[in-house]
């Protein structure tokens, strides 16, 4: 009995975390979100102890669920622009810190932007979004490692699919290639977009919130830390990703 | 409940979520729980919440936190007066509706009862 309650509230955490996550690239203001994940986590602890499947409170889709939530949340307006704004902010960000701590380490005034750059910085970003909203699955897999392993499954089952379809690409060809001044650039224009972000996202708390303290300077820690980890995890995972891909393509 | 009920639940929840709340302030589970007593059973209770942020987003109604005893504080929501009077506008526009739908149910039951089933052709 114990071990199914903690079973259903690992599930119940997972959900209003894959919630919350949605909420913020909708550019859903911290604190509202916060509002939103407490009352979402109460309805569900109440309705799961009053013997209710957590598809009677979410319905079959818990993604649409947040997506009508979210639409609520901002004036119409603002509401396409949002995560576009956000997805701009974080892909600056971790371009031009990457680009900042490359030339830094290498001790070398040009950063190249190659094809094998582009990909890991695509590939980490699209794992690091399906394994934030992977919650949305644990209606129909309620492991959290059911949910993994399927991921997994996807990513291994995309790579094999790249080869089959004979895809041969020379990973260190350069895209892009730019000294110190145009990465100064990139932060600066990555501080400004991200200003606006916070300005953005601060217009468009509701009306009367219930919380009134300002969560400015938490939401900037917060976003500093996770471009910082971002950047670490690119860097430590870089060499070890590449060996793994040549190792996965070589046994195709 | 079948999916007839459901769309029409679907067009008259904030209505009905707005009278909920007019009764006395209450918190998003109270409010599901109140409109199961009254025979409205929710398809998914979720979708109480977008249409709750949007009543808050035009004035009818304000949320406030209160402590509970067993646990974190709970979200409940109150009628401001904007809401008060949109209520009675939807109430008005209601009634008239649902008068004339009922009209129209009486009045087809009334023609088949003095109508035969199908029309005569005059010879």
């Amino acid at each position: 009995m114990h071990k199914a309650d903690q079973h259903t509230q690992q599930q119940i955490a997972d959900l209003v975390d894959a919630c919350a996550g949605y909420w913020e690239l909708r550019g859903i203001t911290r604190t509202s979100s916060t509002e939103m994940q407490l009352e979402l986590e109460q309805h569900l602890q109440q309705a799961v102890h009053d013997g209710k499947s957590l598809e009677a409170v979410l319905g079959p889709h818990p993604l649409a669920f947040a997506e009508a939530w979210a639409r609520e949340m901002h004036p119409r307006v603002f509401r396409g622009g949002a995560a576009a704004l956000r997805g701009l902010v974080y892909v600056l960000s971790i371009v031009s810190t990457t680009a900042l701590l490359s030339q830094l380490l290498v001790h070398s005034s040009a950063f190249t932007f190659s094809l094998f750059a582009a990909y890991l910085l695509i590939g980490s970003g699209l794992l690091a979004l399906l394994l934030q909203l992977g919650g949305f699955l644990a209606p129909r897999i309620s492991t959290r490692t059911g949910r993994e392993a399927l991921m997994l499954a996807g990513v291994v089952l995309a790579v094999l699919i790249l080869r089959l379809v004979g895809l041969t690409v020379n990973w260190s060809m350069a895209l892009l290639s730019w000294s110190w001044p145009v990465t100064a650039l990139l932060l600066a224009l990555a501080a400004l977009l991200f200003a606006l972000d916070v300005w953005c996202t601060s217009r468009s708390e509701p009306p009367s919130s219930a919380t009134a303290s300002a969560p400015a300077l938490r939401y900037v820690t917060t976003f500093v830390a996770s471009v910082g980890v971002f950047d670490v995890m690119l860097f430590v995972g870089s060499v070890a990703v590449f060996n793994f891909c040549r190792l996965a393509l070589r046994l195709v | 409940m079948d999916i007839r009920s459901t769309q029409l639940l679907k067009g008259t929840l904030d209505m009905c979520l707005l009278a909920t709340i007019a009764q006395r302030p209450c918190y998003g589970y109270e409010m599901v729980q109140q409109l199961a007593q009254q025979g409205l059973d929710l398809v998914s209770e979720g979708s109480i919440y977008p249409l709750l942020s949007r009543l808050q987003q035009h004035g009818y109604i304000e949320s406030y936190l209160v402590a509970s005893r067993d646990g974190p504080k709970r979200k409940y929501y109150r009628l401001l007066p904007a809401g008060a009077k949109q209520l009675e506008q939807w109430q008005t526009e209601w009634e008239a509706f649902a008068q004339a739908v009922e009209h129209i149910l009486k009045g087809e039951r009334s023609d088949a009862q003095s109508r035969p089933a199908h029309p005569t052709t005059d010879r």
